[in-house]
């Protein structure tokens, strides 16, 4: 394909005015990493395919499940009957929709070990994660080399997105200083969300990572965006560096050099793992308790909860600790830990 | 002083989605806010008439005080 005369596949896109041959060719040779494929990233990967990025990585650590099928678009009964791993089931997807992307599955957690590798072997970076830790990693990374992400959340009918540039614009941490201890925020499968909202989330973060693609840096968003799709609320803040900014004024990488990262260990024998906070903390059990007695059967006392959650059960301790039996697997104690106690 | 309060996601569970508040002049976000026992740590972002504030900004009589949580999901 030349940038003179883009193909018919993308014809309608590159009579947009601010794409055109030039931008479509720019799309082609660019490429892009959705960190985490669930339903905001199962939704981006689906974009970035059609519209003709040239590569594209997908990583997840977790498979395909009935439950995400109401909301995670790339997946079918098919993946989720097989439990495949969601970042193999969406390089699968991809390649039936546009087998002129070059699409690399990585089936992994994101750690303070790869995330360099992973981000520095791109031109942006889509979050598709379910939770902070893995943001502020991400943060760091890109931070760091100097590469654009953009943040997206969704829960309920609420969603936000915002576009990191490293030095240019404010970071993940300008904006949220501090990360959420665990247990303390809702997540979609503690709180729901609708697949709409994931959509419109999705929709920001691709036409953000297009205008990056295509070199149009004058339209991107100034700040976070947030909306609520039920109550037709909609905002565009515009926001400014901190000053004091830890992670891109002072170039502290804390996530990265895994100061503030909860870790994952296996106990020996017992087919469970441990999933420790990684800093001092204080867990509200009793509200803990509540939160996820809308998800499973919960029991409680004084020091601990416990609930489980089709074949594991999870043992969460007020200092943030939980242990997660009936699985072996770092990554998937790592998972649930992150959806029903919150990272 | 009276301000319309909104508040968005689960923020709203055992409180509201909009509200009509009556306020002492001089009242702060943050006074706002710890008057609706919302932990200060799980705020995203403030809005008063659609511009970002912090906890110290004091709203004028009037004025549309909108408060998000950080939105984690995916």
């Amino acid at each position: 394909m030349s940038a003179e005369r883009p193909s018919e596949r993308y014809s309608r896109q590159a009579m947009f005015w601010a794409i055109g041959p030039a931008g479509q060719e720019r799309l082609r040779t660019g490429s892009a990493a959705v960190i985490g494929c669930g339903a905001l990233g199962s939704a981006t990967v689906e974009l970035l395919a059609r519209s003709g990025v040239g590569r594209i990585t997908v990583v997840d650590r977790d498979f395909v499940e009935l439950s995400n099928l109401q909301r995670q678009v790339l997946f079918d009964e098919a993946d989720a009957a097989a439990g495949v791993p969601k970042a193999i089931a969406a390089a699968q997807a991809v390649k039936r929709i546009n087998s002129e992307v070059a699409v690399q599955p990585l089936v992994a957690d994101v750690t303070p070990d790869n995330v360099e590798h992973i981000v520095s072997e791109v031109d942006v970076v889509l979050d598709g994660t379910d939770n902070f830790e893995t943001r502020y990693l991400v943060n760091d990374a890109c931070v760091k080399l100097g590469v654009p992400w953009i943040y997206g959340g969704a829960i309920g009918a609420t969603g936000m997105s915002m576009t990191i540039r490293p030095g240019e614009s404010p970071c993940f941490r300008c904006m949220f200083p501090v990360s959420p201890e665990p247990g303390t925020m809702a997540t979609c499968d503690t709180a729901g969300v609708l697949a709409s909202t994931v959509v419109a989330v999705a929709a920001i973060q691709w036409t953000e990572a297009v205008k990056i693609l295509v070199g149009d840096r004058e339209h991107l968003n100034p700040g976070l965006v947030g909306f609520d799709l039920w109550s037709n609320d909609h905002l565009v803040t515009k926001s400014s560096r901190a000053p004091e900014c830890p992670c891109c004024v002072q170039k502290r990488f804390e996530y990265l050099e895994a100061q503030v990262t909860s870790r994952a260990a296996s106990l020996c024998g017992r087919n469970a793992i441990q999933v420790s906070p990684g800093h001092d903390l204080k867990l509200d059990l009793a509200a803990m308790g509540r939160r996820l007695a809308s998800v499973g059967p919960v029991t409680s006392s004084d020091f601990l909860v416990r609930f489980t959650v089709g074949k594991h059960e999870l043992t969460i301790f007020a200092d943030g600790r939980a242990i997660v039996k009936g699985t072996s697997d770092k990554s998937v104690a790592r998972t649930l830990y992150a959806r029903y106690v919150g990272t | 002083m009276e301000l319309t309060v909104k508040l968005f996601a689960t923020f709203r569970d055992g409180r509201f989605e909009k509200a009509q508040l009556d306020y002492p002049p001089g009242t702060t976000l943050a006074n706002i806010v710890d008057a609706l026992r919302i932990p200060r740590d799980e705020i995203g972002v403030m809005l008063v008439m659609g511009r970002h504030a912090e906890l110290e900004h004091t709203p004028a009589p009037g004025d549309t005080v909108a408060i998000f949580p950080r939105i984690g999901g995916g």
